[in-house]
């Protein structure tokens, strides 16, 4: 009698859920021909010959505001932008922290560093960590090594963004080298791939409505520009806002174009985070950045 | 060992029942919190500190569907609606819901009479009345743009629930009056 209740039960309860686990009606037409170097944006805007080489950027575009976002706002990076900034400021804050916490090296080699050595590191992330059995970006690495040597950094807060700048300042210059070829961190790029393209949110919109066939066209006096090559400069000073991770980005975007944004670190925005790391496949970190 | 059993059976059947229900909602990676009025979280950067501050957002976001991979909210099928009865539009307050933010909002994308900086995205209003379109496809329009082009930019402002049927009868009164 018991057991013949128990199995109604356990039937009800299994029909919803059933019911749920079928995938949700979603909308998207993902693009397959992305490339996982920056050079892709050929195919897409064809504005990176403007922009590929840091060192040699146009400064007449720079001061046209018409022409200026072809050079997909290159020009507030170093070297070409030689000024102090918030993110400078971020740099050292990044520095002391970083000191404060790798007395005995231990935080390095939690971070990935290989005889506790930085440079290069920032480069090779988002990637698979056996360790943590996922794909993390560095930001999220951060706070699970600051926990471990009992320091709270919160992945979007300050001191974390200021230590992921000052390990991404260790290879600036050296070009991005994200490897999305197979394991996890391809399944990561598939799954970030298809988010670029879903639509979401109040204006039922995807990131991809604007930044793929409608870059150089404006929304009022913004004009829309590439995903090739803009994870390099991240963490970023915001003139108007703060220093910012990438992840904190994704909240802007999402809050701007009326979608509930989700928490800094969540598996959705690490996959886009892999997708746009390698779509900066072959372009140098370039910190400490600012943007408006 | 038949009431520990039960005690299992029945932990296990609560978790079956709450999964879904709990699925139907915001998805638990979302910046949202349910003892703020708007629901939806901003992020405040706080210099030197570890800890990232948290204050409401200006709207709530949180009924649509989000990036989450835990979301199991369905997106909003295309709707196709008919106009019923005369327009009863006020092209005065249609204009009013064309420029606000939280509202309209056309001038993002379209250019129209007396704005600076319109949007490029979607055709010049400017003159709309010439188009000589129907009152009915224009509600349409607004009202879920997909049902006229699959990969529209345009957001689906009836079926998503932005404007309710006044507001988009007074965006149409607006259009067909510019000249």
């Amino acid at each position: 009698m018991k057991t013949r209740l128990f199995a109604w039960v356990f039937l009800l309860g299994l029909g919803p859920a059933l019911a749920t686990a079928q995938a949700p009606y979603r909308e998207y037409d993902a693009m397959e021909d992305y490339m996982p170097h920056a050079r892709g944006d050929l195919m897409l805007s064809g504005s990176y010959r403007h922009w590929s080489d840091p060192r040699s950027l146009d400064w007449r575009m720079a001061g046209d505001p018409d022409q200026n976002w072809k050079l997909n706002w290159k020009f507030m990076d170093p070297p070409f932008n030689g000024s102090v900034h918030g993110g400078h400021f971020a740099l050292d804050r990044g520095e002391e922290v970083f000191t404060e916490l790798n007395g005995k090296g231990r935080f390095a080699a939690c971070l990935g560093a290989r005889q506790g050595q930085l440079k290069g590191l920032r480069t090779r992330y988002p990637m698979y960590r056996a360790d943590l059995r996922r794909v993390v970006g560095l930001e999220e690495v951060i706070e699970v090594c600051g926990a471990r040597e009992g320091r709270e950094l919160q992945n979007g807060s300050y001191d974390n963004s200021a230590v992921s700048l000052y390990v991404a300042s260790k290879s600036a210059g050296l070009p991005m080298a994200v490897k999305v070829a197979e394991g996890p961190m391809k399944q990561a790029f598939e799954r970030g791939r298809r988010l670029f393209h879903m639509r979401t949110g109040r204006s039922n919109l995807a990131c991809s409505t604007c930044h793929t066939h409608r870059v150089g066209q404006q929304l009022r006096s913004v004009t829309v520009t590439t995903p090739y090559g803009d994870a390099a400069h991240f963490p970023v000073y915001r003139t108007r806002f703060q220093l910012q991770s990438l992840h904190l980005r994704f909240m802007e975007c999402n809050l701007d174009s009326g979608t509930q944004p989700l928490r800094p670190g969540s598996r959705a925005y690490t996959d886009l985070e892999v997708f746009l790391s390698a779509l900066t496949n072959g372009y140098p970190v370039s910190v400490p950045s600012e943007r408006n | 060992m038949g009431l520990t059993r039960y005690k299992r059976w029945s932990i296990f059947c609560l978790a079956c029942l709450a999964l879904p229900a709990a699925a139907q909602g915001v998805p638990g990676d979302a910046a949202a919190d349910p003892g703020v009025a708007t629901m939806t979280l901003t992020p405040r950067v706080v210099v030197n500190s570890g800890r990232l501050e948290w204050e409401p957002f200006s709207r709530d976001l949180s009924p649509w569907p989000t990036l989450s991979h835990q979301d199991q909210r369905p997106t909003q099928k295309p709707r196709r609606v008919t106009l019923n009865g005369p327009l009863g539009g006020d092209p005065a307050r249609g204009r009013e819901l064309a420029l606000r933010r939280d509202k309209g909002y056309c001038v993002v994308c379209h250019q129209l009479p007396g704005e600076q900086w319109p949007g490029t995205f979607g055709t010049s209003l400017i003159g709309y009345k010439l188009f000589r379109h129907s009152d009915q496809d224009v509600y349409q329009h607004i009202f879920d743009a997909r049902v006229n082009n699959p990969n529209t930019a345009m957001p689906p402002y009836g079926s998503n629930l932005i404007l309710n049927d006044q507001e988009i009868r007074d965006l149409v009164a607006y259009l067909q009056s510019l000249e």
